[in-house]
């Protein structure tokens, strides 16, 4: 999809993560036109460009932005880069390629928001693109596009770098302002919503890396030139990352509504020679998982995804062979929850130890068969009854899989 | 927290009823103010909203999900309903999900009786569990502090206590740690809950996890009788109950009750050791007179007698009162209207400890004052043209050459330092000295001419005066189990009317 | 038994008759039982009369006579001093103190555990009651005062009477078990210990 090149732009570019290449780019043109408009008009021009979060939720990003109370002056733009949603591994590509777009990315969102701080929030075990992270602030700092006074435009604006500790809980965005604020990494409840009480119980907004670091694009191009890609819901083009037996697994810039079986017959190049399909999970693992027959008809957009009642999510397909045995998934997937759950709401505190426990009797072969009803009833109410979306994400695949692959299930019990 | 002061309000239907609540209200509230019960256990009216429990679910007409109550604002012309089939299914699994890991611990369980789990299994849950797999262990019967005994296996993670150590007490004793359903409560490291307002955890816990080391394993909680009091511990004047169980003739424990304006919800520790010289062994049982040296006992209708021919022997010399102020308004009414108005008595003391640091404050309730009725003394005094200030007087009296002295002793002696020396000193004075107590103590100074036993407070109705002016009912009275006891107000009617009798005769 | 066949009353008979169906029967029923005396005067028959007391007679174990109480298998009285036994008394007649055990697995036990025999009524309801099968009624039923004098019964003579020799079993022991937890997970260990330190 060699037309959209939004995020990937600097794909084969050599030195691609440095000022100067970024430069020479056409790096920080955007910031400088950002600067000649009212912080409104940004606001404005996201919104219309029918941009939404890329982290999972999908939520308009000019909406959230024009949440925060007017009133209250002091704000935070916070960057989720804690990618921790198992398969996706689409915001480090976008550190590795380009941090400057990222940090252009940054400083227009905080002048739209009037925020004159900001955190990216990485996971630790991004070693690299910390590094790279970090020199790209170094220079951005050095060049004068963060600190006092940016280009003469009066406009103040810092930005760290913090580095968690990994927790897949962190991702959350009150999680995440949790974990920053120096507490537990759990999130909080909801109202009041970062937007008005967030980070140091200031209106904070929090965005995914590939949200923000679109952002420039839109300020050069035009609202109208983003929605032109993509469907009408679902605007612009999106990173996603495919991983499985497929021949090139990878991350893949396509316009969001791009049909699922090409994008792995075209991009990924079409599965491993010999290797049947037997699912997809679409959008990380808490997405339900996708049966052949619904891959052929699904298209990566966030309308298409509900129709067939799985997600977007973070954009990673996981592709399953036919080899692969769906107990073994479940469990693996149950256990990653249960380890997880930061164990502060109750449903999804024992929820999702007993499922993992549940599995645990299966696996040895000491289960009854109606434990998959049992699993079925806890999951279903698990979802939705708890502050955040981890006990959905825990609760969504057990079901999916429960409802698609039972037979398969059962025979494992039966098999012993 | 429940609601906010506005005068703004907002009507919305709960259950088909239309309910106006200030504006800020949340349904939580409105409905605990409705008396609708929605179940809860994280949310406490005294604490920050913590939404963890998602129990407390109900639905809201018009919106794709239940929500949880504790944190949901009224709003004008919202429908919340919660008695609905989804949302009675929502608390049903909302109940086995805390009870997945609970243990089976109810039989040596000080909670058993009182426990949010057995109450809500009661009244939302009657399922048959299907948790069939291996429970999460926990540690249990840890020392987490001078007056608790935290069982983490227990515990369901409401976060109740440690928002109190953050958030009343300040002291953030108590944290989560590890997460998921290995999370514990616990304290940091080795260290231990020292303050002053610890039991304050046992009464917040909803389950057992918290229990008291004073009150564990003493008595079952469905034993116990409950009677509403006022803590005469300090001038604060915290509203309590005190739990006892009459037939054994023991006083357990007391408990906080909610008064907006004196205590919220709390009590402090020191308050919970009021109790502690109320043990029949460690009261005065009976009347006594002294005789050659030593103390003989007499009956009731003698000790007035006795005190009656005092009165008409020290008629015209001076007679004093030394009063602490441990008494209620209607003891001090009854007893001034005597002496100062019927026996023209003007020199009344006030009898305070000798070390008392009457500004002390902690922050939060206890206050160096510990007479629960000081105010009230001296209000009960300006009423009969007697002004004083707030002085221990206990010296002066001493130096009064007084004929008679008829000493009010405090109640409570564990607040008065110097209670013991003030007793010695008292009893070796030349006059006559009539000792109205409590304690047992009283019987190893012989000096005094008499012992009058007195009952305590959670056996007598009146009111105090706090600090501030408030005045408060002590509203139960169980009966005395000193049995010889003498309540002052009915004592002093006797003396009324018997010195009416001989005036007439 | 045997069964005797009375006539009927006469009915249109004279007095005499009657009279004499009277007697007949009356003697029939003489030799029956005379003649069981006789079998049995000469062993002939069985008799079914026990020589109580010299004679032992035992109910079965089902009888609700005298309480005991049961023991863990580490022989630690197995009764936790829960009080349901004493909730569900309807004669008042059970008083229990309980205590802090040493061991933190047992962790509450009775120090005193009392029944007072005159008062009991025998309903069994303690032994409804009681969750971990601690206290059940025995086969026993010659209630006399322990030790001769006492009629309260205390926790020492319920549990290791000499009828019970040694003491009984209680069948729920090993489900109920809580093996000790002492150690925390490692994670929390850590978390801990980095709390403790300031660095976290």
């Amino acid at each position: 999809m060699a037309e959209h090149k939004i995020l990937t732009e600097f794909e084969g570019i050599k030195d691609s993560r440095s000022l100067k290449t970024y430069l020479k780019h056409g790096g920080y043109q955007a910031l400088a036109k950002a600067f000649q408009k009212k912080p409104e008009e940004i606001v404005a021009l996201v919104k219309e460009s029918g941009l939404r979060g890329r982290g999972g939720a999908g939520f308009p990003t000019g909406l959230k932005w024009s949440f925060i109370p007017a009133h209250i002056k002091e704000r935070y733009l916070l960057c989720n880069n804690d990618e921790g949603e198992p398969g996706t591994f689409k915001d480090r590509y976008i550190l590795e390629l380009s941090p400057h777009m990222l940090i252009e990315g940054m400083i227009i969102s905080a002048f739209a928001i009037g925020a004159h701080k900001a955190y990216i929030y990485t996971r630790c075990e991004f070693y690299e693109e910390i590094k790279w992270m970090n020199e790209a602030i170094d220079e951005a700092y050095k060049a004068g596009y963060l600190g006092k006074n940016i280009l003469g435009s009066g406009f103040d604006f810092d930005l760290d770098h913090y580095i968690g500790a990994g927790a897949y809980i962190c991702g959350e965005e009150t999680g995440l302002i949790s974990s920053l604020e120096g507490k537990k990494g759990q999130p909080k409840v909801k109202p009041p919503f970062p937007a008005v009480a967030g980070y140091l119980g200031k209106p904070t907004i929090v965005n995914n890396t590939e949200t923000l670091a679109v952002v420039p694009w839109i300020v050069n191009h035009g609202a109208s030139a983003y929605k032109a890609i993509g469907t009408e819901k679902s605007a612009g083009t999106k990173l996603f990352c495919i991983s499985g037996p497929v021949k090139k697994p990878g991350v893949y810039e396509v316009p969001l509504g791009y049909p699922l079986k090409d994008f792995i017959e075209k991009e990924a190049g079409g599965l491993r020679d010999g290797v049947e399909l037997k699912g997809v999970i679409p959008g990380g693992l808490s997405a339900p998982v996708l049966l052949p027959e619904e891959v052929e008809k699904v298209t990566l957009d966030y309308e298409s995804m509900a129709s067939f009642k799985s997600m977007l999510g973070s954009g990673a397909i996981i592709v399953i062979p036919k080899t692969q045995c769906m107990v073994e998934l479940l469990k693996v997937t149950l256990d990653f929850y249960h380890h997880e759950s930061c164990g502060q709401c109750t449903p999804c505190r024992e929820g999702t130890g007993w499922l993992a426990n549940i599995m645990k009797t299966v696996m040895q072969a000491k289960a009854k068969e109606d434990c998959y009803d049992k699993m079925y009833e806890v999951a279903s109410h698990m979802e939705g009854r708890t502050i955040c979306a981890l006990s959905d994400a825990a609760a969504m695949p057990t079901k999916a899989i429960i409802t698609k692959f039972k037979s398969e299930l059962l025979n494992y019990l039966r098999r012993g | 927290m429940g609601t906010v002061e506005t005068k703004e309000e907002v009507t919305f239907k709960l259950n088909g009823i239309d309910v106006t609540v200030p504006k800020g209200t949340t349904v939580m509230a409105a409905a605990k103010r409705e008396k609708v019960a929605i179940p809860h256990f994280c949310w406490h009216p005294g604490l920050s909203v913590a939404g963890v429990c998602r129990f407390c679910m109900v639905k809201v007409k018009g919106r794709p999900k239940l929500e949880i109550s504790c944190n949901l604002e009224a709003t004008p012309g919202m429908e919340v309903d919660t008695v609905s089939d989804e949302v009675k299914d929502s608390h049903k699994w909302a109940l086995e999900f805390h009870l997945a890991n609970h243990p089976l611990d109810c039989p040596i369980c000080d909670q058993a009786g009182e426990c949010g789990l057995q109450k809500y299994y009661m009244s939302v849950g009657k399922y048959n569990s299907q948790m069939t797999e291996e429970k999460v262990l926990k540690p249990k019967a840890l020392d987490v502090g001078d007056k608790l005994v935290l069982d983490t296996e227990r515990c369901i993670l409401c976060s109740r206590c440690v928002r109190f150590e953050n958030e009343v007490t300040k002291t953030g004793g108590l944290g989560i740690f590890d997460r998921g359903d290995r999370a514990i409560i616990g304290t940091y490291g080795d260290e231990k809950i020292t303050h002053n307002y610890q039991e304050n955890l046992v009464d917040i816990c909803p389950v057992g996890a918290f229990t008291s080391k004073e009150f564990r394993f003493k008595q079952r909680v469905w034993f116990l009788k409950e009677k509403s009091s006022i803590c005469p511990g300090c001038s604060t004047g915290c509203a309590v109950s005190i739990h006892a169980k009459p037939e054994m003739e023991t006083y357990f424990r007391v408990k906080p009750r909610y008064d907006k304006k004196v205590n919220g919800h709390w009590m402090c520790d020191k308050g919970r050791e009021i109790l502690s010289g109320l043990d029949k062994k460690e009261r005065l049982e009976n009347s006594y007179l002294q005789d050659q040296d030593e103390f003989s006992t007499c009956e009731r209708p003698d000790m007035i007698n006795h005190l009656n021919s005092l009165l008409s022997r020290f008629r015209g010399k001076k007679i004093s009162l030394l009063v602490s102020a441990q008494y209620t308004n209607e003891e001090y009414e009854r007893l001034f209207s005597f002496f100062v108005e019927k026996m023209g008595v003007r020199s009344i003391f006030q009898w305070r400890s000798k070390e008392e640091k009457l500004n002390d404050f902690d922050g939060i309730l206890l206050r160096g004052d510990r007479n629960p009725n000081t105010r009230g003394l001296l209000d009960a005094l300006r009423k009969f043209h007697i002004l004083k200030e707030v002085e221990n007087e206990f010296e002066a009296c001493l130096t009064s050459s007084s004929d008679l002295i008829f000493a009010f002793s405090p109640l409570l002696s564990s607040s008065f330092s110097s209670f013991e020396e003030d007793l010695a000193r008292l009893s070796k004075l030349k006059s006559c000295v009539c000792l109205f107590t409590t304690s047992y103590q009283a019987r190893d100074y012989i000096g005094f001419n008499s012992l009058i036993p007195l009952v305590s407070f959670p056996e007598k109705t009146g009111h105090y005066t706090n600090y501030k002016g408030e005045k408060r009912e002590l509203e139960g009275a169980y009966p005395s189990f000193i049995h010889e006891g003498f309540d002052v107000c009915e004592l002093v009617n006797e003396l009324d009317s018997n010195i009416k009798a001989s005036l007439r005769a | 038994m045997g069964v005797i066949k009375v006539p009927l009353p006469p009915q249109d008979t004279n007095v005499f008759q009657a009279a004499w169906g009277y007697i007949t029967t009356i003697l029939k029923g003489l030799f029956v039982t005379k003649m069981i005396l006789v079998k049995q005067l000469f062993k002939l028959e069985k008799t079914e009369t026990i020589e109580w007391p010299e004679e032992p007679a035992d109910y079965g174990p089902r009888f609700k006579g005298k309480h005991f109480l049961t023991k863990r298998d580490d022989g630690n009285v197995r009764c936790t001093a829960c009080f349901l036994c004493a909730t569900a008394c309807p004669a008042d007649c059970i008083y229990i103190e309980a205590g802090e055990h040493k061991s933190k697995t047992i962790e509450k036990y009775p120090v005193r555990f009392e029944i007072d025999i005159l008062r009991c009524v025998f309903c069994g309801f303690c032994e409804e009651a009681c969750p971990v099968d601690a206290i059940r009624l025995g086969p026993e039923y010659i209630m006399l005062p322990a030790d001769g004098t006492k009629w309260v019964y205390t926790k020492e003579y319920l549990v290791a009477r000499t009828n019970l020799n040694g003491g009984i079993q209680s069948i729920k022991d090993e489900e109920e078990k809580h093996p000790e937890v002492t150690s925390l997970t490692h994670e929390s260990k850590h978390h801990r210990s980095l709390v403790k330190h300031g660095k976290h």
